[in-house]
């Protein structure tokens, strides 16, 4: 687990032991790494060096984000590693385009670094980053598997900006593992090996919007190509990406808002949290009463809105033939004290103070989605994978891990 | 052994060559392998030169600054 913290390469030495091993490299590269390892103060595990192998004992809890390039994973993933304190860097002194994202807790790989073909060998052979054949889950299983069994492993790195497979990193098993990208629930093995799996579904009109927002700026880039963009590689998302949304504990569904007659400028959203029902370790969260259902709207004398207003909505559901629980926020906000009305009348939000929630979207006011329900359900969700890692910790001994996944 | 920095400075005339690549593509057939390819290519890119960017706009001058002269006046801090 990840008391282990790895610098690749030199590094001015500075924790307890460093070790300098030549290891056996996948993919043919043969690399040295120099690297160093602190264990923290809990001691609640510890990492070995032996033959050639780093092992760490205690387990590691794996996490699966799967979304679309382009509909937020980065901002999500800013948010989690921050509910669990502490800045989430690339790994120091190793490549930097590396896709790898480091802090004390928790350690974000990127599944693209899993694709088999390049973007010439994508070319050549006519398929999408987002088709299972230009993808190696094999390995994505091995590594996953043997990070959550305490393994250190070398991770291949996919290079966005050049398009090749670059040589491998050493990535040491963290307390918490997150694997994002088109296809963590896509290959059952590798599902299975998932302790919860979050689903960011993007509705096309917000999709558009959004993709409008971050790309019409760039040269050669028009109204057209972006549509075109979008409509080229959706057989292959509709095909393989969405279908993964079945299997998430959680799906973030981020649509049109409903306030504002014919809107689709994207900027005022309906954001729905679907939570599936008997997870383990996993309690959805509700407004006012458990199983009702219910329709809120925050304005009135307590709290003044300006338009559109915000409109929260909170009622059981079925979801893929799941019983779910769905929460709704429609609207934006414009301050702060309307959050923490809104926060005081959510239960089982697995907060440790009154007003955590409000605070956490306070430190990042600047993050995309911050005065809607995108970032105030990713919240949510953050401090729930929290709850759920404490939960599993402690359980661990008493419980067999497997039970996680019910 | 490659190249040691990423140059995000390239990347857009990148995206502009891999739009006209796809228009290209899409031309003869735009049911095709390669067209669909093409189109992915353009949008792995313009997500690439997004976080590209995004990092950029996340640095503050002084910090910066602050990173590799921390014992100037401007940058001094002091725990108590």
């Amino acid at each position: 687990m990840a008391v282990c913290k790895m610098n690749t390469v030199l590094h001015t030495p500075n924790s307890m032991s460093s070790i300098s091993t030549p290891t056996k490299a996948q993919m043919g590269f043969n690399q040295n790494h120099v690297f160093l390892y602190t264990t923290s103060g809990k001691k609640t595990n510890t990492c070995k060096f032996r033959s050639g192998v780093i092992t760490c004992s205690g387990e590691t809890i794996v996490i699966g984000l799967a979304a679309d390039s382009g509909c937020g994973k980065s901002t999500f993933m800013r948010r989690l590693t921050s509910v669990f304190g502490g800045a989430a860097s690339p790994p120091k002194g190793g490549n930097p385009d590396s896709n790898t994202l480091i802090s004390d807790t928790t350690t974000v790989i990127c599944l693209d670094d899993y694709h088999s073909l390049d973007r010439t060998g994508r070319k050549q052979k006519g398929v999408t980053a987002l088709d299972p054949r230009a993808n190696d889950f094999d390995l994505m299983y091995e590594q996953v598997k043997a990070l959550k069994d305490g393994k250190a492993v070398e991770k291949p790195i996919y290079n966005h900006v050049s398009g090749l497979l670059d040589p491998p990193e050493l990535i040491i098993p963290p307390k918490i593992l997150v694997i994002e990208g088109l296809h963590p629930m896509y290959d059952e093995r590798v599902r299975d090996l998932l302790d919860f799996s979050i689903y960011l579904d993007i509705s096309n009109e917000v999709k558009f919007a959004w993709k409008i927002q971050r790309d019409m700026a760039e040269r050669g880039h028009s109204l057209e190509t972006i549509k075109a963009s979008i409509e080229a590689r959706k057989p292959d998302f509709d095909a393989y990406i969405d279908p993964q949304k079945q299997y998430a504990d959680a799906v973030i569904e981020v649509l049109p808002t409903q306030l504002i007659p014919d809107d689709n400028e994207g900027k005022v959203l309906r954001v729905k949290l679907i939570m599936k029902e008997g997870v383990q370790y996993f309690n959805p969260v509700y407004l006012f009463d458990e199983g009702s259902t219910i329709s809120w709207i925050p304005c009135g004398r307590k709290l003044t809105c300006s338009y559109p207003g915000i409109k929260f909505a909170y009622g059981p559901d079925a979801y893929f033939s799941h019983e779910v629980s769905v929460l709704e926020m429609d609207g934006q906000f414009d301050r702060l004290d309307e959050l923490v009305y809104v926060e005081s009348h959510l239960s089982n939000i697995s907060t440790k103070f009154f007003g955590e929630i409000t605070q956490q979207m306070l430190k990042h006011a600047d993050f995309p989605g911050s005065n809607n329900g995108t970032g105030l359900f990713q919240t949510i969700v953050g401090l729930k994978i929290r709850d759920l890692f404490e939960q599993i910790t402690t359980n661990k001994v008493s419980a067999p891990f497997e039970a996680a996944k019910a | 052994l490659r190249p040691v920095m990423a140059a995000p400075e390239g990347l857009s005339e990148k995206i502009a060559e891999s739009i006209e690549h796809a228009k290209e593509a899409c031309a003869e057939d735009p049911a095709s392998g390669e067209c669909v390819a093409s189109w992915d290519e353009v949008e792995e890119l313009s997500a690439a030169s997004s976080h590209a960017r995004d990092r950029k706009k996340e640095e503050d001058p002084l910090e910066t600054y602050c990173k590799d002269n921390p014992e100037t006046d401007e940058c001094r801090t002091y725990e108590d």
